[in-house]
């Protein structure tokens, strides 16, 4: 054979196995074509089948809406600006005019880079391709996955116009914080109807869909500020607008509604109501159910408690000594629920700093320990079963309580000093722990744990002395509710989010009724709530008082050991709130001096300033008195009568058949009831302790819990 | 045409620029070239799958929500036929037993004020006090703050409550199911005589007697005993017998009057209070004692 008759057989031989590898190659085709037909899914006519779940929305109690899951807007093509339609063609799909579901050459390209360039994956979805991946696609990148949406994609294109393709994908596309279609992204982002969104701003919202957090406006407006610029240089590009116009647009500032950016706050608030109506109603009803869904929620208070979370949490960090580099996880948290107290009425909840960056609700699901914040309880108890009151005389003197099968029970006092006798309403407002020791003793952790319960704390309690001090976790919504109970005379509402729940014709499901149980003796009650109502007029929470809070109120500050949390929950007579900071993991809030951080410096800041600008307006109202209730001025040292005009008297609250002077917690040492002093443990063998806090001036981490 | 294999390299090259090869070369590219011009390959396929649309499975993100809201709104009309169907019965009951009896456990049904208070209305006086006290219902009433009632069925019995417009409770009444064994009982007709109803068949009276005796009571007893005789005066049938049951129910006890009735018998059961039966019931046996402690009016 000649040397081109070799030649000639070898690429014969080439030609014949790439003529048979191509049939095999279409037959393989084919074969795949049909198998993968088998399992591609059904697109369903109309298109606008969509958007045909009905959405749930939530209301607040002043009828705003608030969210809505589930559902779309949808609008009409003709109802969306150009500016949008051309931003997002010019983004997603500058071909989508002119190719059939496929842009093959940027295909082509893409599979190149994929292919040939290490690292690098190309996206190459057109709008069509985008659609069909939406409407029946997981998320998940595979080959056959990416061949079915290209089928469906030409199927679309071959059943539906090109003006109903874009329809449907401007009404389902997602844009971040809960935003599904163009219509609500437009009304969350600029509160404008998407019909008149400006270059700018559709320029901005056409850049969200290919990462909606990541270019979220909200959390993160520079990123979205240089996609938007990304987006109009597209636009130039393609040729549907100038180089001057994308300049102006991109230099323009945009108008963000500030008051949607904190709508997500709530939603610490709207996924406890969404997990409480799952639980109720299914999942599927709740998402796909389209119900109305009327909460508790006061919009203003919720964005003053979250304005109130974050300028505490500012000012904690700042005491802290964490500058911005700081990492969020190493941040303190915070938690507030304000509640109506005749009610029960949930009005706002903040479960945390940022919604956006952590979605765990310290409000509600946290468990901390509450410190002092629990001794409303124990002196409650104590007053109930051993008939005590706020003039009993008590010795603040070192204790030790044996317990069976463990080691002695020592609890220290916070100032780590003992101040001697004094009747219980200044050992409750000074939050004197040796004095909560002996009380527990005399009452019994069992008495504890089922006063608590029944002003409202549902949490599990351990029956332990160390009760006392609030060993047991319990959660800021269960704080505030069982606080209210105090003050609202021992009449306990269970507390509540959803007001009324209705199917999407307006029919009725459920309705809240606003029943209430008298669960604490009201005498009893209001004992223990003028006790604390000293602790915010001359206590370990009078910093309420120096921030301008002058309404009449009642509170307690709670710190933990090593100062990981710090309480403070409070109500006036109509509104009740707690908070509670800290740091998620177990952590110690300290100083850059290294003094601990307590519930009267972490915590009632933030309560005064939510309080102050939530009951702005309001009048004084006091919180009525029982008429089973007198009241005496005492020695708050002795406990013996005193005229009103002494100047270390004490107004204390006593019960019919209660006698200032003759009421005594454990075994107190002889004292001259003329107020002399102390016979044997004098107070100032001890420490210093008649002089009335504010006068003597002791710093306020001596006072605190 | 026998095809042979070419010998040399030029003729091999003249048969690749033949008119045939160079044909199919220009059919290929041309085909090629329409297909990226009018996408022809996307449209055939896009309209075969068109074809093959409806026998494919409704599988993906949106048949999937299309299902859940299948699901969604059948659950919910289930809860709302539900809710309308208790609605219904408390509209037609026409007293609580019969609302009691129609309402599934831990369902309830809100009524408007009016219509409470025609329940209550439909009660025997007695009953309807001991109930509430129909000064406190006029007081509620009056206060322009009572819009509606709320009556969920509990344990048996009736959770009541009196609600405000805003869904406070202005007053909670708790009927158990003694009260409402009570209502059942009270005024009903029973076809048959005193002895086939259990427990009125030891203490039968003639009539004459039992009436003798009732009106020797003193007043606040006679009332205890028959508060509404109208029901026995409007029948047309004179009252032959009277059988006093022996069991006393919360403070109750089932007093039956025989009559007949185109000559079959018939027995309309009262309730009257158990001390002032016991007085009547020492009348009726011919002793006359003071009750005992704990037994009186």
């Amino acid at each position: 054979m000649t040397r081109a008759g070799r030649y000639i057989h070898r690429f014969r031989l080439l030609f014949y196995a790439a003529g048979v590898g191509a049939a095999i190659a279409v037959l393989a085709g084919f074969g795949f074509f049909f198998t993968v037909l088998r399992d591609l899914p059904r697109v369903p006519h109309p298109l606008s089948r969509i958007i045909e779940t009905p959405p749930t929305e939530f209301y607040a109690a002043t009828g705003e809406r608030l969210m809505l899951i589930g559902g779309r807007d949808f609008i009409p093509l003709s109802r969306v600006s150009h500016h949008f339609l051309d931003a997002v063609i010019a983004t997603e799909d500058h071909r989508f005019w002119e190719h059939h579901g496929v842009d093959k050459l940027r295909t082509l390209k893409a599979l190149w880079i994929t292919l040939f360039e290490k690292g690098r994956i190309q996206g190459a979805s057109t709008i069509t391709q985008q659609l069909a991946k939406n409407l029946f696609f997981s998320f998940e990148r595979s080959w056959m996955r990416k061949f079915q949406e290209m089928l469906v994609a030409v199927q679309i294109e071959s059943q539906y116009s090109k003006e109903e393709i874009l329809e449907a994908y401007v009404n389902q596309i997602a844009f971040g914080v809960s935003a599904y279609g163009i219509e609500q992204a437009a009304r969350i982002f600029f509160g404008v109807a998407a019909s008149d969104l400006t270059l700018p701003e559709a320029a901005m919202l056409a850049g969200l869909p290919k990462s909606p957090t990541r270019y979220n406006p909200f959390r993160y407006p520079e990123r979205a500020r240089n996609r938007q610029r990304i987006v109009l240089g597209r636009m130039t590009a393609v040729g549907y607008i100038s180089q001057e116009q994308a300049e102006l647009a991109g230099g323009e500032t945009l108008d963000l509604r500030p008051g949607q950016a904190i709508a997500r706050p709530g939603s610490y608030f709207l996924d406890m109501v969404i997990h409480s109506l799952e639980e109720r109603y299914s999942v599927q009803v709740v998402y796909h159910g389209g119900l109305k869904v009327m909460t508790t929620l006061d919009p203003r208070f919720q964005r003053l408690a979250a304005a109130a979370v974050k300028t505490g949490l500012a000012d904690l960090d700042a005491q802290l000594g964490l500058d911005k580099d700081t990492p969020d996880a190493m941040r303190p948290q915070g938690a507030l629920v304000a509640l109506e107290t005749q009610s029960g009425a949930v009005r706002a909840i903040v479960g945390g700093s940022d919604y956006g960056k952590t979605e765990y609700n310290r409000a509600v699901q946290h468990h901390r320990l509450p410190g002092s914040g629990f001794k409303p309880f124990l002196y409650y108890a104590a007053f109930e079963s051993l008939d005590m009151h706020p003039a009993t005389l008590a010795v603040d003197r070192p204790v030790t309580i044996p317990v069976n099968g463990a080691p002695d029970w020592t609890p220290e006092n916070f100032s780590r000093r003992h101040d001697g006798p004094m009747v219980l309403k200044r050992a409750f407002s000074r939050s004197v722990n040796s004095v909560a020791a002996q009380l527990i003793e005399a009452t019994g952790p069992a008495t504890v744990i089922e006063a608590a319960k029944r002003c409202g704390i549902n949490s599990e309690m351990s029956p332990v002395y160390s009760l006392a001090l609030g060993t047991s976790g319990t959660s800021p919504l269960d704080m505030a509710s069982a606080f209210a109970t105090i003050t609202n005379g021992g009449v306990h509402h269970t507390p509540y989010t959803i007001e009324r729940v209705e199917d999407a014709f307006g029919r009725i499901l459920e309705e809240h009724i606003v029943s209430s149980e008298r669960t604490l003796d009201p005498d009893v009650a209001f004992q223990v709530l003028d006790m604390m109502q000293g602790v915010i007029d001359t206590g370990t929470a009078r910093r309420v008082r120096s921030l301008g809070f002058a309404l009449p109120a009642a509170g307690k500050t709670g710190t933990t050991d090593s100062y990981n949390d710090a309480w403070f929950s409070g109500c006036t007579a109509t509104l009740g709130a707690s908070v509670w900071v800290g740091f998620d993991r177990d952590r110690g809030m300290r100083d850059r001096n290294g003094r601990g951080i307590t519930g009267g410096r972490g915590a009632a800041p933030i309560w005064t300033d939510f309080m102050l600008k939530a009951t702005e307006g309001e009048p004084t109202r006091e919180f009525p008195v029982p008429p089973g209730i007198r009241f005496e001025y005492v020695d708050p040292v002795t406990g013996a009568p005193r005229d009103s005009t002494a100047p270390d008297a004490i107004r204390v609250a006593l019960r019919e058949g209660q006698t200032a002077g003759t009421s005594f917690l454990g075994e107190v040492p002889e004292m001259d009831t003329a107020g002399v002093g102390s016979t044997e443990i004098g107070p100032m063998e001890t420490g210093p302790t008649e002089i009335e806090p504010e006068e003597m001036g002791p710093t306020e981490t001596d006072l605190d819990d | 045409m026998d095809w042979s294999e070419p010998r040399s390299f030029r003729e091999w090259l003249s048969r690749l620029v033949s008119l045939r090869c160079l044909l199919t070369l220009l059919i290929v590219y041309c085909l090629a070239l329409s297909e990226l011009r009018f996408d022809w390959v996307e449209r055939s396929i896009g309209a075969y799958l068109v074809t093959t649309n409806p026998a494919r499975p409704r599988s993906g993100h949106i048949w999937e929500k299309s299902r859940d809201t299948v699901i969604a709104r059948k659950t919910l009309e289930k809860i709302v036929t539900d809710r309308q169907a208790s609605q219904r019965s408390a509209l037609d009951a026409t007293n609580l037993v019969e609302m009691v009896a129609t309402l599934p456990e831990d369902q309830g049904a809100m009524l408007s004020a009016d219509r409470f208070r025609g329940l209550y209305r439909n009660l025997p006086d007695r009953l309807a006090a001991d109930l509430m006290s129909p000064i406190e219902l006029l007081r509620l009433s009056s206060s322009g703050k009572w819009a509606r009632a709320y009556l969920r069925k509990q344990d048996g019995g009736l959770k009541i409550y009196l609600l405000d417009p805003g869904n406070r409770v202005l007053k909670e009444i708790d009927v158990l199911s003694e009260f409402l064994r009570r209502i059942e009982r009270e005024g009903i007709l029973i076809e048959g005589a005193l002895e086939d109803i259990p427990g009125l068949t030891n203490r039968l009276y003639p009539a004459q007697q039992f009436f003798s005796a009732l009106e020797a009571l003193p007043k606040e007893a006679r009332i205890e005993v028959l508060d509404q005789p109208e029901t026995l005066l409007s029948m047309s049938n004179p009252v032959d017998r009277v059988g006093i049951s022996d069991e006393a129910l919360s403070g109750f006890i089932d007093i039956g009057f025989e009559f007949l009735e185109n000559g079959t018998p018939k027995v309309i059961l009262v309730q009257a209070r158990d001390w002032a039966v016991w007085q009547l019931s020492l009348l009726l046996e011919g002793e006359d004692s003071p009750p005992p402690e704990g037994l009186t009016p």
